[in-house]
């Protein structure tokens, strides 16, 4: 029963745990800002400095 | 009192206490709008829209849905989705998709923001299994099971028959780095449209067909398949782009050269017996037998597709049809040109949709909080660079898009027990397929367009000018001169299609403000979203 009881627990407060964070994840457009502002300019840099064989 | 009385007393308490932050509440109280929240021209907004209680969790809830489906991209093949990225000019846009959804249905609120993200789901669900699936078997990186089992053939060549080879996976080759993902980021394009012009290209040629081009010269395209199936697609430039394409690819290939001018009767033997040419081909290539029960098996998902279209176009023709704008044409478009019947999702979606559709109908919903001053049958393909013009207008101005002209694509039954029926009715089906149809396809189809905004109450008509089309420019003058003997509001959209710095979507805008205030002298409903600059926006 106490086993059960602080699994219960542990469900509840992970559940919880997620869900406010990725609400604030999603309220505030973090993943967005992210992607604009350091990963998307990252691989814009490297496809630039990609070297094609473009002969037709 | 019922819990869920209560529920619903405190969501409302909730909503009135936190009203201010809803952009809609602060437009009509002339206290911000929807573009209040954006950084300056980046078009990324520094929070996600309040749209009250229940509205904000049906949005966080589909974004959740839509993460666990990039989620499985991953998982289920990370290593060539690592690649993809790292290959890829045209993945790493896809990054934006979250950005581009949140742009498509801003303002969006009740049945028809839980619609147009069911809808929304299904397009990224297929997509990002499509994604995974082609870069697991890209030869270009390393290939895998299935890459000789995969037909690439044109994206506007409708793939349904080629559901008679069960045991081969069409792949519409330019949906994925080109067709869908030019939505996405309109700073991609412009990269491949210099690439092609740099080997000589004509620089006023189609754009989306030069990006094609420069995908094709900067070995943008995963390779897949054994032959491919091209076509004359429908329009000049086109045509040179799939010959580019053709050689670049160096694999055996057959054009599935459809009629063109296809109303006439004579028209669909001829289309008729290059389906037949093109099974043949693939026999051939493949070492595979039609099975027409395969066939028939996807077309029964086409025509019930098909069937509840119709069933959604009567209730389009009311103010009380719940999808409507960007989440109707997108999704059409898809499920149409991509999806083609092919994958069970759609059908069982559609099913669902309409449901909600008919309640709300039953309960007189009015879409927009009835902020609805016009209905607009937009002929133009909308979803090509500024996929979120009809949110802009429905917000800004109150003009409902009420169709698209992608969504009026071929529509007819599929004869499910008879092959030569189901061969001919397959023929017919193709030849109102993309462009073919719509642009390019004589006269009588682009006339037939008056006929389409009156079948569906519209008062107005939107008509796309893409800069660069030659079939037509010719029809602009025509078109003017109808709409004023027909009685209809009528704007003329010029767009340069992919290209955003010829036109931008700002350019775009101002053309519907400046018919909107000096023609029709009306006030805009969001004054944030008149003028704006979003030129650095994905």
């Amino acid at each position: 029963m106490k086993f059960i009881g602080k699994l219960l627990k542990t469900v509840v407060l992970t559940a919880l745990a997620l869900f406010v964070s990725t609400f604030v994840i999603y309220m505030f457009n973090l993943e967005n800002k992210l992607i604009y502002k350091v990963i998307y300019p990252f691989l814009q840099k490297h496809y630039n400095s990609q070297r094609r064989d473009r002969r037709i | 009192m019922k819990l869920k009385d209560l529920t619903n007393a405190a969501i409302a308490g909730i909503d009135k206490k936190l009203e201010r932050f809803d952009p809609k509440w602060q437009a009509a109280h002339g206290k911000g709008g929807l573009r209040s929240r954006y950084q300056d021209k980046t078009g990324i907004a520094r929070h996600r829209e309040w749209r009250g209680v229940k509205d904000t969790f049906v949005d966080y809830t589909a974004w959740l849905n839509n993460l666990l489906s990039m989620g499985k991209m991953v998982v289920s093949a990370p290593i060539p989705v690592l690649k993809g990225f790292w290959e890829y000019r045209w993945m790493g846009s896809y990054l934006g998709t979250f950005a581009f959804i949140d742009r498509l249905f801003e303002g969006f609120r009740d049945e028809e923001l839980k619609i147009a993200h069911m809808n929304m789901h299904c397009i990224v669900n297929s997509l990002t299994r499509k994604i995974a699936l082609v870069l697991a078997n890209d030869k270009r990186l390393g290939g895998g099971k299935l890459s000789d089992r995969m037909v690439p053939m044109d994206e506007v060549l409708p793939p349904l028959f080629m559901a008679g080879f069960k045991n081969l996976i069409p792949i519409p080759i330019q949906t994925l780095p080109e067709f869908i993902i030019c939505d996405i980021d309109q700073h991609l394009e412009p990269y491949y449209i210099d690439v092609a012009e740099s080997f000589g290209l004509a620089a006023d040629v189609c754009s989306r067909c030069s990006a094609e081009t420069g995908v094709a010269i900067d070995d943008d395209f995963p390779i897949v398949g054994k032959a491919v199936l091209t076509t004359n697609m429908p329009c000049n430039a086109s045509e040179a782009t799939s010959m580019f394409q053709r050689r670049r690819f160096g694999l055996p290939d057959f054009p599935v050269t459809m009629a063109m001018i296809h109303n006439e009767p004579g028209a669909h033997p001829y289309s008729t017996q290059v389906l037949k040419d093109a099974i043949a081909f693939i026999e051939e290539h493949y070492g595979e037998k039609y099975d027409w029960n395969a066939l028939f098996a996807r077309a029964e998902h086409m025509n019930e597709q098909n069937r509840i279209e119709l069933e959604k176009w009567e209730l389009f023709k009311t103010p009380y049809s719940a999808l409507c704008g960007i989440a109707e044409s997108l999704y059409r478009l898809y499920g149409w040109a991509s999806v083609n019947g092919q994958e069970d999702q759609f059908t069982y979606n559609d099913r669902k949709v309409l449901k909600i559709m008919l309640d709300a109908y039953q309960r007189r919903h009015e879409p927009f909080g009835g902020t609805t001053r016009h209905r607009a049958f937009l002929w133009g393909p909308s979803a090509v660079y500024y996929t979120d013009f009809p949110t802009w207008v429905q917000n800004c101005w109150g003009i409902n898009i009420v169709l698209n002209m992608d969504s009026t694509m071929g529509h007819n039954m599929i004869s499910t027990t008879d092959p030569e029926q189901a061969i001919q009715d397959l023929a017919l089906f193709s030849e109102k397929g993309v462009m073919r149809h719509h642009a390019v396809g004589g006269w009588e189809n682009v006339n037939a367009l008056w006929e389409w905004a009156k079948k569906f109450n519209c008062d107005m008509v939107i008509f796309n000018d893409n800069v660069s089309c030659k079939g037509m420019n010719g029809v602009h003058a025509l078109m003017e001169e109808q709409a004023r003997d027909l009685g209809f509001h009528f704007i003329f959209l010029e767009h340069d299609l992919e290209d955003c710095r010829t036109i931008s979507r700002r350019d775009m805008r101002n053309i519907i403000n400046n018919y909107m205030t000096v023609v029709l002298n009306e006030k805009p409903l969001d004054e944030t979203l008149v003028d704006f600059d979003d030129s650095l926006a994905w």
